[in-house]
């Protein structure tokens, strides 16, 4: 690892200034309650195809890693988390607010996001590359098996109802299977139209799914939140108290950060999921448990530090082997792929620039946020009260010229409509969306690397076990299955049980 | 009699399925392979029929456990939501129609009037945003980002 490299490459006046930008931009994005931080990343995919792949990398993690911080902002605030990350801790963070220290709780989760985020991009710089080295000799079959494995993790860590989960991901692979098949090039579901013979454009797709669904949520949900009456104490005061409360949490901070860097690093499971798991695993082992949910700030730390470690954690399957590990990077990989750079182990060997980047943007986004962040809580309350009579049409307008300016057709404001509404209806049954986006990201690879399986094997199932790596997966695979479906039996018969 | 939600999923489900089962059949084969460009459809196909077994069971569960009632009162929707958010959905189908036609300006114009009113914002303030916000927008996409957005109606005005 050159640290000289990673520090020239983001010290460059227009990798920094991108980064300082869209530390802003995410700050703000990531504070609106409604906003999450992957709606962020969707709306800005257009801006990013007018950049080079450098840029537009450190672009997206930037705006991710504040935005994440910035959910903390309304939750703390309204308590509306700005994003889902936030909503493991929200309770605590209101109740502290209310009694006159909404700021220092938001310097206090401040400062263990940033400390989370550098301790998950270290995670994140020490091991992709071993993992990349172990990955580098990976044929179709094992290609094949990694790919249906981050699928089966997303079902696994997608939501409680098992048949939901499966039905999200077999969604997406359905909406992957449209355009021209890998056997024969012969287009499927395309109704005629040439425009779908590519597929379904991916990026038109995410800002259906993530903007217009949130836009057509926020229309139904018809009203603003207000903020109230809301005692506000002194900045340089409440950034002291946050320093010493954070300084008295360092081993808590530890903790959660490098256990939301793996949780992030399972394919499906974001930085909402390693927050949870971080509050629950910091009550279990605080001194004061029956404090949490009543305004502690243990609880904030815990999950402030995770949620964005999970940030940094959830690239190293997407830099590694290529497979997105949350809603996000799902995006960045979309993006990285459209400018010719398909992430997996010989980005190391290939782009390092682009890894060195991401590395860097990283440490450089964390470090900017105690800035931009610190800005945005200073003049939360003035944030929050921008009408959303104002911001929610913009943001309509916006995500549609967005999808236009990457096809120049009209057809990309069809797929945002279709996806969109696709995406509420999937929201209104109940299904998690992950799986649904790697079903979208990862179909055309399963398809793939199945079809190719197939064609060499000749048909024969068992071919797809014959190396050892392959072995290694494709029985972890069946695992992660025989897993599923004793939770769902469980489900089933255990709670049919227990009901009567 | 409510529709339950898990039995209404179940059955759009099995019936998308079904339709990339029927969609499939026509996919061209070749001699020499036993399996073509359908093999992956209804392999998903088949996927999503079982998921939506399993959502019906699901829900049959609940119901019998009396468990569902938290699961109808989550789908009711209010006529005004409702109303709302077919509105944001006409607005962008109109978007789509209206952009090659009456080119970027007016069609924003028109949607951003629209959306500020469903979005609670008077008249006024619809007006405003109608007028200033295309032309910023324009500005950005069209002569920063050199995206070719159409002008329509205005060609003859074109700066």
């Amino acid at each position: 690892m050159d640290l000289l490299a990673i520090f020239t490459i983001v010290l460059d006046p227009k990798i920094l200034g991108t980064i300082l930008l869209c530390t802003l931009y995410g700050a703000f994005v990531g504070a609106m309650p409604g906003l999450t931080a992957t709606m962020a990343v969707a709306l800005l995919v257009p801006f990013t195809w007018f950049m080079d792949p450098v840029q537009a990398a450190a672009a997206i993690v930037a705006t991710t890693t504040t935005a994440i911080f910035a959910g903390d902002i309304s939750g703390a605030l309204l308590k509306i988390p700005g994003t889902p990350a936030s909503a493991a801790y929200v309770e605590d963070s209101f109740r502290l607010s209310q009694t006159g220290k909404p700021r220092t709780t938001l310097f206090t989760s401040l400062f263990a996001s940033v400390c989370g985020g550098v301790i998950g991009v270290a995670i994140l710089a020490y091991a992709t590359p071993q993992l990349a080295q172990l990955s580098r000799s990976f044929s179709s079959d094992e290609a094949f098996w990694l790919a249906t494995l981050g699928l089966s993790c997303a079902v696994f860590v997608g939501g409680p109802s098992v048949p939901r989960n499966f039905a999200s991901l077999f969604i997406g692979l359905a909406v992957a299977t449209i355009g021209i098949d890998v056997a024969v090039g012969h287009p499927r579901y395309t109704f005629g139209l040439m425009e779908l013979y590519d597929g379904i454009n991916f990026i038109p797709a995410m800002i259906g799914i993530f903007a217009l669904s949130e836009l057509l949520r926020n229309a139904a949900l018809g009203r603003q939140a207000h903020l109230g009456k809301l005692v506000v104490e002194p900045l340089f005061s409440a950034i002291r108290d946050a320093w010493r409360e954070f300084r008295k949490r360092w081993k808590n901070v530890i903790r959660s950060a490098s256990g939301g860097t793996v949780i992030g690093a399972l394919p499906g499971a974001g930085a909402d999921v390693a927050a949870w798991i971080a509050y629950a695993v910091s009550r279990r082992f605080s001194k004061t448990p029956e404090a949490y949910g009543r305004g502690h700030v243990e609880g904030v730390v815990d999950g402030g530090a995770a949620n964005n470690a999970a940030v940094a954690g959830a690239w190293t399957p997407a830099l590694v082997f290529g497979i997105p590990g949350d809603s996000v990077t799902a995006i960045a990989i979309g993006v990285l792929m459209m400018k010719g750079l398909t992430p997996g182990p010989d980005i190391f060997t290939n782009d390092t620039v682009l890894v060195y980047t991401i590395f860097g943007s990283f440490f450089m986004a964390n470090v900017l946020m105690l800035l931009t962040g610190g800005l945005v809580v200073a003049l939360a309350t003035q944030i929050l009260r921008v009408p959303r009579a104002v911001l929610m049409p913009l943001i309509l307008v916006l995500s549609m010229i967005g999808g236009y300016a990457i096809t120049g057709s009209v057809i990309a404001i069809w797929i945002i409509l279709a996806l969109g509404l696709l995406a509420s209806g999937m929201i209104w049954a109940g299904m998690p969306l992950a799986p649904a986006i790697l079903g979208i990201v990862l179909g055309r690879i399963v398809e793939d690397n199945f079809m190719v399986s197939m064609m060499k094997s000749r048909g024969d199932l068992t071919e797809f076990f014959a190396r050892d790596t392959a072995a290694v997966l494709g029985t972890l695979t069946l695992l992660v299955w025989a897993a599923l479906l004793l939770r769902a039996g469980w489900s089933f018969f255990g709670n049919r049980t227990s009901s009567k | 009699m409510i529709l339950r939600r898990d039995f209404v999923v179940g059955a759009v489900l099995i019936a998308l399925a079904v339709a990339m089962i029927w969609g499939a059949q026509g996919f061209p084969r070749i001699r020499a392979m036993p399996y073509g460009p359908d093999l992956f459809p209804k392999i998903i196909a088949g996927g999503l029929i079982l998921s939506a077994l399993g959502i019906i069971l699901e829900g049959l569960r609940n119901m019998r456990s009396g468990q569902d009632q938290d699961e109808i009162a989550q789908g009711k929707v209010t006529p005004l939501a409702a109303m709302a958010f077919l509105g944001i959905v006409a607005l962008v189908a109109g978007f789509a129609l209206l952009l090659p036609v009456l080119g970027f300006h007016v069609a924003a114009a028109l949607v951003l009037l629209g959306a500020v009113r469903i979005f609670g914002g008077n008249w006024v303030l619809a007006g405003v945003m109608a007028i200033t916000a295309p032309v910023v927008l324009h500005y950005i996409f069209y002569s920063l980002m050199r995206v070719v957005l159409p002008w329509g109606v205005l060609a003859p005005y074109a700066w």
